[in-house]
């Protein structure tokens, strides 16, 4: 495929190749022959490619192409970012979640502000850009090989240009006492191009709650391409959880490649209120049997926001069950895309799967895109998917109203209840109460 | 006082309220009867001001305060209060939370000091004893999966909690046996007072041999056709609704 040759390239387009050769002999891994070459394929594969646009299957309804025209300044130093900017973005009670912290301040690990007092025997950590200069041959032989995918420019976009991030390596057996936070922040105001990779190793029969937080308030404009490439282990448990609240004016697309080993149990949740275009793509694979994985979201939009929940899941064992819900609330002219692959292979016999998508409209000008995807190669199998869009009931509201409660309230009370159904799905219970709160507010926020 | 005059009133375009007038000062008790598609619940979701219910012509005063200006919370936090022939099932609304924020939405309104939990949870307990309410339903969501008569049981502690002084029952008794009817009429007699109104809509005489009515009204195709004392319940269930436009087995 070589959609560059047939059309003209956008700005960022060109910026962006033309700025590879530029930048590539100062990113880290440069002195390492398989980095480079790693990064040298990823950029030809770019150039052939171009920024994904709708006439790409899979981004139809997200046209990055047509929403990024330019490319900002690539950002890989670490403005001044302080505690209390951190304490603003993430809100009191989840600054206060005791936690394992760990902060990438506009694309470059922080190790200043990072915290992981007590990891000792349970897991290790080191930034990316390190791990790249020097890397171990475990890291070698696993790094860019999780669950690979074919033709999606920006993952090859984030190979080409990753400057930091964090490798995690939780130990066999470890139980981690309390969550992983990843916090992805930028300090500076300027416009500005963010990178950042990650990869988590989760050993056999560990457990591990790792929690991704994005916030670009202080730079509204901000352009992020995060991936995250994570293997769980036999037997291991894991949630991950995301909160995307992006700046207003951010483009943000973010992509967990993810292994599960067998017996695994995956719990993976997004919620999502930032962005003006912002995309999560999860692409998760079952390579052993009994595994099994929820994939859930929340997406609360208003303004001109456009949010994409996109899962491609492969069952490539047998006995695997997933489940997946994703619920969007819509206000004004935003946008929600649901868009779920299930791909059962001939040898996944008995695999369960089931998606569903759900939207609440609460203006006539929103729009809802849902997209739900079999493609079923074995023969005993329970799969299925659902899709559903609906105003607020008029009737309920009456009812709620007939009881003294206010409009907006009332109205609050009923985008919570569909809302929360999601949020529900999130085990950790301090996250969970603080999604819940943050639901609870965002009808007062949207309309002021 | 409740005075409605003249009302006329249009659902989905169709003229259904052609006239009501009725008056009921404060103190009594007041029962429209009248067969099927008569109007009754019209003239209950009229007065409470729900969409799609327009008043063409008349007036609904309370206590000299013009009702149909008010938005449906609104005539709430001035004292009115509905209890619905069909209450909705709310999922994801925990009854718990509901109540306190209906009592507090009204005390609010009405320039009272808000609940905390604590002391929500207190005087919802109460009521809900009263009422031989369980307090396993207090924890589900609002009226979801509920029973018919579960659902009218928490519509009057919905009334009791509110403190209204305006309140219309709308159909309370079906789906109710004799005993959840002997416990929703004491429910509703104990809301009697010097300073409240009682409109009590029903189809069966039954329900009036327990709240007893001061008048009682026939509605028909959309007006007040008759009035009298509570004597004439007893004719209507001896009658039937034939002679006011529909057949017995309605
Ligand atoms: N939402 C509606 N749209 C159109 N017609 C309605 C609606 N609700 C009630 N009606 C009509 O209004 C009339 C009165 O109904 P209703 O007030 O429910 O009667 P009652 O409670 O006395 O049985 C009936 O003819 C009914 O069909
Ligand atoms: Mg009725």
């Amino acid at each position: 495929m070589n959609i560059m040759t047939d059309r003209k390239t956008t700005a960022a387009e060109d910026a962006l190749v033309e700025r590879f050769d530029g930048v590539a002999s100062s990113l880290p891994g440069a002195n390492v022959d398989w980095v480079r070459k790693m990064r040298e394929t990823a950029m030809a594969q770019f150039k052939a490619l171009g920024l994904p646009d709708r006439r790409v299957e899979q981004w139809k309804y997200s046209d990055l192409r047509a929403k990024m025209r330019e490319a900002h300044e690539t950002r890989v130093e670490s403005d001044a970012i302080s505690e209390s900017d951190i304490y603003d973005v993430l809100g009191v009670d989840l600054d206060e979640m005791l936690s394992y912290r760990l902060v990438v301040a506009d694309g470059v690990f922080d190790k200043e502000l990072s915290n992981i007092d007590g990891a000792e025997g349970k897991f290790e950590v080191t930034s990316l850009a390190e791990t790249l200069n020097d890397p171990p041959a475990w890291f070698e032989e696993k790094f860019g090989k999780v669950n690979p995918q074919k033709n999606e420019a920006v993952l090859a976009l984030n190979t080409a240009f990753m400057s930091d991030g964090v490798v995690i390596r939780v130990a066999d057996g470890a139980e981690l006492d309390r969550p992983v936070h990843l916090i992805m922040v930028t300090g500076s105001t300027k416009p500005g191009l963010v990178t950042t990779r990650n990869f988590v190793h989760v050993g056999e029969g560990a457990k591990l709650t790792l929690m991704e937080s994005f916030s670009a308030r202080r730079t509204p404009d901000m352009q992020r391409n995060c991936v995250t490439e994570m293997v769980v282990g036999d037997n291991a448990v894991v949630e991950h959880v995301k909160y995307q609240n992006e700046g207003r004016m951010a483009i943000h697309v973010a992509s967990w490649l993810t292994e599960l080993g067998q017996g695994a149990d995956y719990n993976a949740f997004e919620f999502a209120i930032g962005g003006a275009m912002a995309r999560h793509q999860n692409f998760l694979r079952f390579n052993g049997e009994h595994a099994s994985a929820a994939l859930s979201g929340a997406m609360m939009l208003w303004d001109n926001q456009h949010v994409d929940a996109t899962t491609v899941v492969n069952h490539d064992a047998p006995n695997c069950q997933s489940r997946e819900l994703f619920k969007c609330v819509l206000d004004d002219k935003s946008r929600g895309v649901v868009q779920g692959k299930v791909i059962v292979a001939k040898e996944a016999q008995k695999t369960d799967g089931h998606q569903m998508a759900r939207s609440l409209m609460l203006s006539e000008t929103a729009e809802f895109d849902s997209k739900p995807e079999l493609e079923i190669y074995a023969d005993d199998v329970l799969c299925g998917h659902g899709t559903t869009s609906g105003e607020l009931d008029e009737n309920l509201l009456f009812y709620l109203m007939a009881r003294g409660i206010p409009e907006k309230k009332a109205t609050a009370l009923l985008v919570n209840a569909f809302i929360d159904e999601a949020i529900e799905n999130v085990r950790n219970e301090t996250i969970r109460e603080a999604f819940l709160l943050r639901s609870a507010d965002w009808l007062g926020e949207a309309r002021g | 006082m409740l005075e409605i005059k003249n009302l006329h009133a249009k659902v989905d375009g169709d003229m259904i309220l052609r006239g009501v007038d009725l008056e009921i000062p404060q103190g009594e008790v007041h029962a429209i009867m009248g067969p099927n598609g008569s109007g009754k619940s019209t003239l209950s979701y009229v007065l409470a001001g729900k969409d799609d219910y327009e008043i063409t012509e008349g007036s609904i005063v309370w206590n000299g305060q013009d009702l149909s200006e008010l938005e449906v919370d609104e005539r709430v936090a001035a004292g009115f209060f509905l209890a619905m022939q069909y209450p909705v099932e709310i999922p994801g609304v925990g009854t718990m939370n509901f109540l306190r924020s209906a009592m507090n939405a009204v005390r609010k309104a009405r320039g009272e000091d808000e609940l905390n939990a604590a002391e929500t949870m207190r005087i919802v307990r109460e009521k809900a004893e009263a009422l031989n309410i369980p307090l396993d339903m207090l924890k589900r969501p609002l009226n979801v999966g509920f029973s018919g008569g579960e659902k009218k049981r928490m519509e009057i502690l919905q009334m009791s909690l509110l403190s209204p002084t305006l309140c219309v029952l709308d159909e309370t008794d079906s789906g109710l046996d004799i005993d959840a009817l002997r416990i929703v009429s004491d429910g509703v007699n104990a809301m009697r007072g010097p300073d409240k109104a009682i409109l009590v809509i029903t189809h069966y005489q039954r329900l009036l041999e327990y709240i007893v009515p001061d008048k009682v009204h026939v509605l028909s195709k959309g007006r007040i056709v008759r009035s009298g004392g509570k004597e004439l319940a007893l004719e209507l269930e001896k009658s039937g609704y034939a002679e006011y436009g529909e057949d017995e087995a309605a």
